[in-house]
């Protein structure tokens, strides 16, 4: 997974897919490798795909959150995608807080979210 | 010479000796060299340490020796049958050897019956009742071997009579065990050595799994499992849990004699001597096949209700229904959250509409599985909205003190439509707000 976090660049936003496995070494290396691409692009959103995950537990969960967390910190919206039904469950069983992350169904629309959120805080 | 005699000992083996020759025989052969008998027998005693013998014969305290003629008749009374059996030598002698059998056993001709098989088999043990002379009954066992004279002529019998009262309430004891094992036909109880192998059988088992205990005693257990099972060591694992935790439970397919299954409810437990060092393994089992039909039939009759009881209606493109009826119990809560979010994937619904006005109470517990179903969806990118709230089922949510967070209600179902394609129609603009 080293070196394999692929994330495509869509206009002002970015897609971060992650897949496998995650360990201590891999959460490190996405973390910097997600906050040095949303800062040398200044991305306005970032999108994390998490379908391609194998396992969701309350430790991805929570690095996760702090995923979300760094994206904001640097001036951007996040949206978590692809939750599937078992994961959802999962994380509501644990009582994983999640409640200030934001997610959407599919890329396509947290894309339409991260916009819808932009525009509103522009309008304001 | 009257000294030396032929005996034959019980495995057929023959023995020729005098008093010294006897001592290579077990004690309770000894005195059968006496031809007079071992009390009134000293005179006739002329070889070296025949005194010396007649000592030992004579410190024998827990057999009886009573030497017979060829009619049963008492020849030679020893000290300890004297004890025994409450007669003393002068009323014995000359009497017949039924002088202690029970009336039973006189009647039924006993005596000639058990020195017939004594000439015939050289050997002959009987266990019974013998009676005091203060008419007391004895448990004993009484042992007859033939004495020859030199030419090999029958001369008479030794007769050796042992007290097994005590071994006899034993023996009793451990009868009725096995009289109360066999007495439970419903379940198994059988003993397995460490390696697995059947040491013990009953009529449980006969019953269960069709194999006669002389089929059985001496193979491997792991015969009652499916090939499957047996390739996959269930029976060790089960074993070695047992000896580990004190005791395993299992359940399972077991196969019986002509190759049918049962479901098999086993209890195995290790049996420990003293020093805690491992017999064997005692085995309960039980054929539940009956209750598993049952419980497998009640399971899915369970889950086709569950699922008739929860069923996900789309009514617009990215829209879900779900109208909750009935009372919502846990196992129904997971089903109706586990439908509504495989139905949300497949159809990437945006909005749900839990609609209650279906459910009779609303107490914390259901109120907790519709929060947490709100939570599921909303982790995956859903909105929902309650629809259905009754003015008492309002009241009692607050009065519970239940915190519905930022979900959205609507009083009616069209109302919760009206919003819900609202929602979906509108610009995304508009569902953004429920994470603030």
């Amino acid at each position: 997974m080293r070196d394999q976090v692929p994330i495509l660049r869509m206009g002002n936003d970015l897609l971060i897919t992650l897949q496998g496995d995650l360990d201590d070494a891999t959460v490190e290396h996405i973390e910097q490798v997600v906050t040095r691409e949303v800062a040398r692009a200044s991305a306005a959103g970032a999108l994390i795909d998490i379908s391609g995950l194998a396992v969701v537990d309350s430790f991805v969960a929570r690095v996760l959150a702090r995923l979300v967390a760094m994206v904001r910190l640097l001036g951007a919206e996040a949206t978590i995608v692809g939750i599937q039904p078992a994961v959802a469950i999962t994380l509501v069983e644990l009582g994983v807080p999640m409640g200030h992350v934001r997610t959407a169904l599919n890329a396509e629309q947290g894309m339409a979210q991260l916009r819808g959120v932009r525009d509103e805080s522009t309008s304001r | 010479m009257g000294l030396l005699y032929r005996v034959t000992s019980p495995p057929g083996r023959t023995v020729a000796g005098s008093w010294r020759g006897a001592r290579r025989a077990e004690p309770a052969m000894a005195p059968r060299a006496n031809g007079r008998g071992a009390v009134m027998g000293h005179s006739a005693l002329a070889t070296v340490g025949a005194a010396s013998i007649q000592r030992l014969v004579d410190s024998i305290t827990d057999l009886a020796l009573i030497q017979l003629d060829r009619n049963a008749v008492v020849r030679g009374w020893h000290a300890a049958a004297e004890a025994l059996t409450g007669y003393p030598a002068s009323e014995a002698v000359g009497e017949p050897i039924t002088l202690l059998y029970t009336d039973n056993d006189v009647a039924a001709r006993r005596a000639n019956a058990d020195q017939r098989a004594a000439t015939e088999t050289g050997r002959h043990e009987f266990r019974g009742w013998l009676v005091r002379k203060d008419g007391a009954r004895f448990w004993a066992s009484v042992t007859f071997s033939p004495l020859r004279d030199d030419a090999g002529n029958p001369e008479g019998y030794l007769s050796v009579i042992r007290d097994l009262t005590d071994d006899r309430a034993g023996e009793l004891a451990l009868l009725s065990i096995e009289q109360m094992v066999d007495a439970i036909t419903d379940y198994e109880v059988i003993r397995l050595d460490p390696d697995g192998v059947v040491r013990s059988w009953s009529e449980g088992a006969r019953r269960l799994k069709g194999y006669s205990e002389e089929e059985i005693v001496g193979r491997s257990a792991s015969l009652f499992y499916t090939e499957q099972d047996s390739r996959a060591g269930v029976l060790s694992r089960e074993m070695e849990t047992a000896a580990r935790a004190g005791r395993v439970e299992a359940e399972g397919w077991r196969v019986r004699k002509d190759g049918s299954q049962f479901w098999c409810n086993m209890i195995m437990s290790p049996i420990r001597d003293a020093a805690g060092e491992l017999l064997g393994y005692v085995r309960v089992g039980r054929d539940l096949t009956d209750q598993k039909e049952q419980t497998r039939l009640l399971q899915r009759q369970r889950e086709e209700i569950l699922e008739l009881s929860t069923p996900v209606i789309q009514v617009w493109d990215n829209v879900l229904v779900l109208p909750v009826i009935g009372t919502l119990d846990s196992a129904r809560a997971a089903r109706l959250t586990e439908s509504l979010l495989d139905r949300i994937a497949q159809i990437q619904a945006e909005v749900v509409i839990l609609d209650i006005s279906g459910v009779p109470a609303i107490d914390t517990d259901v109120a907790q599985h519709m929060l947490r179903t709100v939570e599921a969806a909303r982790l995956m990118g859903t909105t929902s909205i309650l629809s259905g709230v009754r003015p008492e089922t309002a009241q009692s949510i607050v009065h519970l003190g239940i915190d519905l967070g930022t979900l959205r209600s609507r009083n009616s179902l069209k109302d919760a439509l009206q919003l819900a394609l609202g929602l979906v129609g509108a610009a995304s603009s508009d569902r953004v707000s429920f994470d603030a």
